[in-house]
């Protein structure tokens, strides 16, 4: 019977309400790297586990691609061997990985050989009809940054990248970094752009996948009562702390390129301040949720020349010290790192939202590398008292801390009356942590972020636009600190807080960084 | 992310016996008491640590035998969703007028994560119990019945009346029960279901084959559809027949009576209802469990059948024959489906009031 051309547009009335999100429709999925440290630690064992939680399509295979010469039962034993060590359940469900394994395949071979992309092309659809996944394909790109324009070109040159309007999906997740500056980030957005639609691309950035990050939209835009004072009227300034214990394990060649700012503040960290800057979205949805997070980093105020950026960065870099009682390197004693290399490993930067809701409020980010432990933390610092009832310090502002890791959860200080004595304020804590509450383990981020991929849901990926306006905001600081003439980062010992100039950084403005 | 981070609470698995403490009234009760022991339990083994609950889980049966069959469901359930879990077992034909009060705790994460009392009564001592729990349960907090008995009577309505939420199984009972769930419902009773819980794969799948995009332009012409059972009609399909109808007011739902079950077990409701977790694994196919599930759009057919652990979707009339979709059954361990239920702490779930309403005018007119 013939349709109105309307109906394509009719609301599906039998998803109405539904408490279980919807399942991915059959997919291939292509794992470029496939022998590398991602694959093995996360993507494989992030699979597994989704395959145990029945949240697969049943019509799913995964295909592995590397220079590596692997059998297929060979890729599985090794991958089996990932699982068994990498995954967050344990032990291994023999029934759920059996079912997983038999739609693992690998094809070894050179990116830049078009014969790899032959053998890939036949193996999909080998694929297509023993697993029934219909021609749909998600493409993650496990890969360095290096590889992306030559696996581009081979997807687009062997016809496996399919138009947006196709009934068979094809979409390419790629890992950060995206670029390592601006121009090289808008460079490959054109060449990603030319191959296929934004719709297409998923840019990941596996701290969006986190929960506590996801808590944060739920926290201010589900509750009444943060966002009236969430503002420069009540609130008076914000610190995003993301510190590491660890050094660069080994990977100097890669630091050595891509340093703090480009591992950590241009992506993880200015997520961690869209979140918590921007406006409440229209809708849950990607374009909405990301229309937000751009507009964010548009008003954020540019650090650009020299003088801008001696006021407000300050960079590290961390020598021999001691973590949790051991002895450990100073980077430049680090493997693959040149003596005297001038690679920041630690970054503390003053950012100002410019616009109506921020104006006047410092956003303070830092980030390291052997800093004293492992945490991630957005700590809202509320005004003063405009009285001093109680003397005049006697109660401490109040202050809201998301943390982020590790103990995900949230607390928030306030002032009470200390027993027996006589109105003397004292400053307690009310805390909630996730684990506790919802006695349920959490995902990991990329099973999320994995998820999401499937289903075709962009919200937790990043858009063209919002990774061209982080790196713009970065580039400017890159284009002082690497030109010839600029100084050296800070000495810091591992184990420490950063070098003293990053607390001079907040103590000129009369305030501290927390000690978390 | 730390490993003492959201692990499930190993508790509720184990501590049975060792960690147990108890004490018995035998006139009257003394709840000062019962307060003491749950913090002596909570003491046990170092510090008390903080204690985190969202809501109080509350079970009420009528024999020792019906909570041993909820347990596991229970401890389960209060694994996912940290709660105070107060358990009622009223034995009204016992002999004497006892009040027994067994109370321990579950730990996770360093906090004490299920705080667990079981009061059981015989005789007169059942009238202690309803006092008991008002005076028992956390304040503020949401407050979850399990219902393990039949559903309609006073008991049951009073407690409606008390909870932001009753969770019963309505597949423990022969279909023609959702009569009285429905009119329940339909005076505002906050309401879960596991039988409800029970059909969610093949809601979910149903709607995924119409999110298919070559498959969209049949939405809007969705015109009828069939459940079948094995071996006879169970409240699954009743619910689930009864949901499409809701959601596609116009289209003419069947119930039939389809292939034999390919085990024994009894169909969900011929039992005595008293165990709110009487259901049946994923696999074999029990009697009176859904086998299939058809919907069309002329001239296309939507069909949806279980295959033991798997729900395939084909569809007819347009891409002939092709398997569109296969989906892996989740497995039903106890207290999953309770645990779904919990997501919703209070009020009615609004798409399950529409599906019950009409799915009882699909069930067979009663009397001549």
């Amino acid at each position: 019977m013939p349709y109105a051309p309307d109906h394509d547009q009719v609301p599906n009335p039998l998803r109405y309400g539904l408490r279980a999100d919807s399942a991915p429709e059959p997919c291939a999925l292509v794992v470029f790297g496939a022998s590398g440290d991602l694959a093995h630690r996360k993507l494989i064992p992030a699979l597994y586990n989704l395959a145990v939680s029945a949240h697969l399509p049943a019509a799913f295979g995964v295909v592995g691609v590397s220079k590596s010469e692997y059998t297929h039962q060979q890729y599985q034993e090794d991958m089996r061997e990932a699982v068994g060590k990498f995954s967050r359940t344990k032990p291994i469900d023999e029934d759920a990985w059996r079912d997983f394994a038999a739609g693992l395949r690998y094809v070894p071979g050179a990116f830049d050989e078009d014969a790899t992309f032959q053998r890939l092309s036949a193996t999909l659809e080998e694929m297509d009809r023993a697993r029934a996944t219909r021609g749909n394909r998600l493409f993650y790109f496990a890969t360095p940054p290096s590889t992306y324009p030559v696996l581009l070109q081979q997807l687009h040159k062997h016809g496996l990248i399919r138009p947006p309007g196709d009934p068979r999906f094809t979409r390419v997740v790629i890992e950060k970094p995206f670029g390592r500056d601006l121009a090289s980030a808008r460079a490959l957005n054109r060449m990603v752009l030319e191959v296929m639609d934004e719709r297409q691309v998923f840019r990941i950035d596996h701290y969006l996948g986190k929960e506590t990050v996801q808590n944060l939209l739920v926290f201010r835009f589900g509750n009444t009562i943060f966002e009236p004072i969430w503002n420069r009227n009540y609130v008076d300034h914000v610190q995003i702390t993301a510190a590491e214990e660890l050094g660069i394990e080994g990977r100097g060649r890669y630091y050595e390129e891509a340093g703090i700012l480009r591992d950590m503040i241009q992506n993880h960290v200015l997520q961690l301040v869209c979140l918590t800057a921007m406006e409440a979205p229209v809708a849950f949805d990607a374009d909405s949720v990301r229309d937000e997070k751009v507009k964010v980093l548009r008003a954020l105020a540019p650090i650009e020349g020299p003088e801008a950026v001696a006021q407000r960065v300050v960079l590290g870099q961390y020598t021999a010290g001691q973590i949790a009682g051991n002895d450990v390197p100073g980077y430049q004693e680090e493997k693959d790192v040149a003596k005297g290399s001038r690679t920041p490993t630690f970054a503390a930067i003053q950012l100002n939202v410019d616009n109506w809701r921020w104006d006047g409020v410092p956003f303070y980010l830092r980030s390291g590398k052997r800093l004293p432990k492992r945490m991630t933390e957005i700590a809202i610092q509320f005004r003063k008292l405009p009285h001093a009832l109680f003397g005049e310090g006697a109660s401490a502002p109040n202050t809201l801390v998301i943390r982020v890791q590790p103990e995900e959860g949230i607390a928030l200080r306030f002032s009470a009356k200390v027993p027996g004595e006589r109105y003397r304020p004292r400053t307690v804590s009310m805390d909630f942590r996730y684990g506790s509450a919802f006695a349920a383990a959490s995902p990991e981020a990329y099973e999320r972020l994995l998820m999401d991929a499937l289903r075709g849901d962009q919200t937790l990926f990043t858009r063209k636009d919002e990774v061209e306006a982080a790196w713009q905001l970065v580039d400017g600081i890159l284009k002082v600190i690497e030109a010839p003439d600029a100084p050296a980062p800070y000495p810091y010992e591992a184990g420490t807080w950063g070098p003293k100039e990053a607390h001079e950084l907040l103590a000129r403005d009369g305030r501290a960084w927390r000690r978390p | 992310m730390s490993a003492s981070i959201g692990e499930p609470i190993s508790g509720g698995q184990a501590p049975r016996g060792w960690d147990e403490l108890s004490i018995r009234f035998d006139d009257g009760m003394d709840l000062g008491k019962v307060r003491a022991l749950l913090q002596q339990a909570k003491e046990r083994g170092g510090t008390p640590g903080e204690t985190v609950s969202a809501f109080n889980l509350v079970g009420i049966y009528f024999s020792p035998a019906a909570y041993e069959r909820a347990q596991a469901a229970l401890e389960s359930a209060g694994r996912l969703h940290p709660c105070r879990l107060v358990v009622l077992i009223g034995e009204q034909r016992g002999e004497g007028d006892s009040v027994t009060a067994r109370v321990s705790v579950v730990r996770s994460g360093g906090a004490v994560s299920l705080e667990r009392i079981v009061l059981s009564a015989k005789g007169a001592g059942v009238r202690h119990l309803q006092s008991a729990l008002l005076d028992l349960l956390l304040p503020e907090l949401p407050v979850v019945v399990v219902w393990g008995g039949r559903t309609e009577g006073d008991l049951l309505q009073r407690a409606v009346e008390a909870a932001d939420r009753v969770i019963i199984d309505s597949g423990t009972r022969a279909p023609e029960a959702l009569a009285e769930v429905a009119a329940m419902v339909a005076r505002g009773a906050p309401v879960g279901d596991l039988a409800w819980a029970r059909i969610f794969p093949w809601m979910s799948l149903a709607a995924d084959v119409l999110d298919v995009p070559n498959l969209r332009e049949h939405r809007g012409n969705l015109r009828s559809a069939r459940v079948i059972c094995a071996g006879g009609i169970g409240a699954e399909g009743v619910l689930l027949g009864g949901w499409f109808g809701s959601r596609v007011r116009k289209a003419r739902v069947q119930l039939v009576v389809g292939p034999e079950p390919e085990t024994d077990s009894s169909m969900p409701g011929a039992g005595d209802g008293a165990s709110a977790t009487g259901w049946a694994s994923t696999a074999p196919l029990g009697k009176g469990q859904i086998a299939a599930f058809e919907f069309t759009a002329p001239p296309v057919t939507f069909s949806l059948r279980r295959e033991k652990a798997l729900l395939i979707a084909e569809v007819r009339g347009d891409d002939d024959g092709e398997v569109l979709h296969r989906v892996r059954l989740p497995p039903e361990t106890p207290g999953r489906l309770l645990g779904l239920e919990l997501k919703l702490l209070a009020g009615q779930d609004e798409l399950y009031a529409a599906a019950l309403q009409a799915a009882v005018k699909l069930l067979p007119k009663s009397g001549p």
